[in-house]
């Protein structure tokens, strides 16, 4: 069963790359949310300063 | 003919500039016969095989010095000035384009000039000059259509010499298969070959357009 | 969309910033339900509703991962020089968002599909790697894509790097026939397996059934991830506009 052994060891490679992927865009996407409020807190500051 | 008064004129100002830098000939040059010489020792030439791999040790060896000379002529312009104080005339931007295309073709092509006699003794394959220098034509055309263009846009990034390459040797892939089988087709002759040259002219065509069409979008600033 | 491209107006964009947030998790999560709800369907017609296709045996039904993988990932590289068209027209940075995004995907995808084409490539000839016309055009798309993402990434988050990656890519869209055709010919001079696209010209339609849902549901997660790269194209856009007003 040769075969099988393939189809399975593909479909793993696709499944668990497919969710890395997934993994590293959630962690980027809370990470560019994070630095935003960090930055908007920074504009906010000087907004407030130059008021 | 303003546009073509253009394109000389530029191209005029390059062919002075490099003139005066005479290492970078020399330096393609070398690096030409060198990959002949390195290929002849990875593939161990023996009269058989000889003529499968001496085109394509050929168009390698044309396509690595190409990219050298490419990555020469918008890494001089960068040097602050010229290239801005250029774009600030009223000059067409197809016509810089041209002028870059053709100064670079003018540059590699003499380096091919050269390379081709020793390429011929080396290898030990006769030099049919006059069939050859069409495709050698077309395909360094095709070659430098492609490069001219992102030379310009890799120029603009710290690791250009990396960076040109990787984005024009996909781009290549049609015309450097041509080029490599319509020269061997050229020493070895085989029937019911495609029409390499075809393709070859069709993409120098298709690209040479693009290529100068887009190209202001990449010097605007 | 409510952010505006051109204005600089910092205090609107604050106020549409919430407003962003709020919207499109419901596009997200409709579209990631959506696509789980594809795949559990995909994964149970590809192992137990689809016939065992009677040369390859078993592992023929890598093709319905590979086939939709390798297709979106060409159509990428189309998405990608629209969205440079159009940027290069209109000069409206969210088409290069749009750019951006199709770009990483179908470098992914085709990552996807060379794997699986390789895989299955080994199970039917024995070799991990073939020359053939598709195989070798995959590749070089993916090497177009790659330089693409290089170029991108040396460049910044500039508009010369958007006019430039949108060259990048119509001069890569044009070429990618040029180079299939280029490579088909050369092909006839070294006749080597085919991909066995068509090893029943007429699939059954079983398989045809299973694979065009494998086909839907990886469109539906291509969907699912563009919302979420643009989403993040926009926000590190923002950010890096924001801060440049601080400094």
């Amino acid at each position: 069963m040769q075969g099988l052994t393939y189809l399975v060891a593909a479909y793993a490679i696709i499944w668990i790359g497919l969710l890395a992927y997934l993994g590293v865009v959630m962690l980027r996407i809370r990470g560019v949310r994070t630095e935003l409020a960090a930055v908007k807190e920074l504009v906010r500051e000087q907004q407030e300063k130059s008021s | 003919m303003i546009f073509f008064e253009q394109v000389i004129a530029i191209l005029w100002k390059d062919i002075r500039y490099e003139l005066r830098s005479k290492q970078m000939w020399a330096g393609m040059g070398l690096f030409a016969l060198l990959v002949l010489v390195i290929f002849n020792f990875a593939f161990d030439l023996r009269v058989d095989n000889k003529a499968a791999v001496a085109p394509g040790a050929l168009w390698v060896s044309f396509v690595f010095a190409s990219m050298l000379g490419l990555g020469r002529t918008i890494a001089a312009e960068r040097e602050k000035g010229s290239m801005d104080r250029l774009l600030l005339c009223p000059v067409d931007r197809k016509a810089i384009y041209l002028a870059k295309l053709l100064g670079n073709m003018l540059f590699i092509g003499v380096v091919e000039i050269v390379a081709l006699p020793i390429f011929a003794a080396l290898f030990n394959v006769p030099l049919l000059l006059g069939p050859l220098l069409p495709i050698v034509l077309l395909g360094t055309l095709g070659i430098a259509a492609v490069g001219t263009l992102f030379s310009a846009m890799a120029a603009a990034t710290r690791a250009r010499e990396l960076l040109l390459p990787i984005l024009v040797f996909p781009l290549i892939v049609p015309i450097v298969i041509a080029a490599v089988r319509a020269t061997g087709t050229l020493m070895v002759p085989v029937s019911n070959e495609p029409p390499w040259l075809g393709l070859m002219v069709a993409f120098d065509v298709i690209f040479l357009s693009i290529s100068m069409l887009t190209f202001q979008y990449i010097v605007e600033e | 969309m409510a952010l505006a491209g051109q204005d600089t107006n910092v205090k609107r964009r604050d106020a549409s910033g919430p407003g962003q947030a709020e919207r499109f998790p419901i596009v997200s999560m409709v579209l990631l339900a959506l696509t789980f709800i594809g795949m559990m369907i995909s994964i149970w017609m590809i192992f137990l509703y689809a016939p065992t296709d009677a040369i390859e045996g078993d592992a023929q039904r890598i093709f319905y991962f590979h086939l939709p993988s390798a297709i979106i990932g060409m159509l990428s590289l189309g998405i990608v020089a629209l969205g440079g068209i159009v940027y290069l027209w209109k000069k409206d940075e969210r088409w290069d968002w749009v750019a951006r995004a199709a770009a990483e995907l179908g470098t992914v995808f085709l990552t996807f599909a060379l794997i699986t084409g390789s895989i299955w490539g080994r199970t039917t000839w024995g070799t991990w790697w073939t020359w053939d016309a598709r195989l070798t055009t995959t590749l070089i798309l993916w090497f177009i894509y790659i330089g693409y993402l290089m170029l991108r990434s040396y460049m910044g988050r500039t508009p010369a790097s958007a006019r430039a990656g949108a060259v990048l890519a119509i001069i890569g869209l044009i070429d990618v026939p040029i180079i299939y055709e280029s490579v088909n010919w050369w092909r006839t001079l070294h006749p080597q397996a085919v991909l066995p696209l068509g090893s029943s010209p007429q699939l059954p339609p079983e398989m045809l059934l299973t694979l065009v849902v494998a086909f839907i549901t990886f469109t539906l997660l291509f969907s699912f991830l563009m919302v979420q790269l643009y989403q993040l194209e926009k926000m590190q856009t923002l950010a890096q506009q924001l801060r440049a007003s601080v400094e």
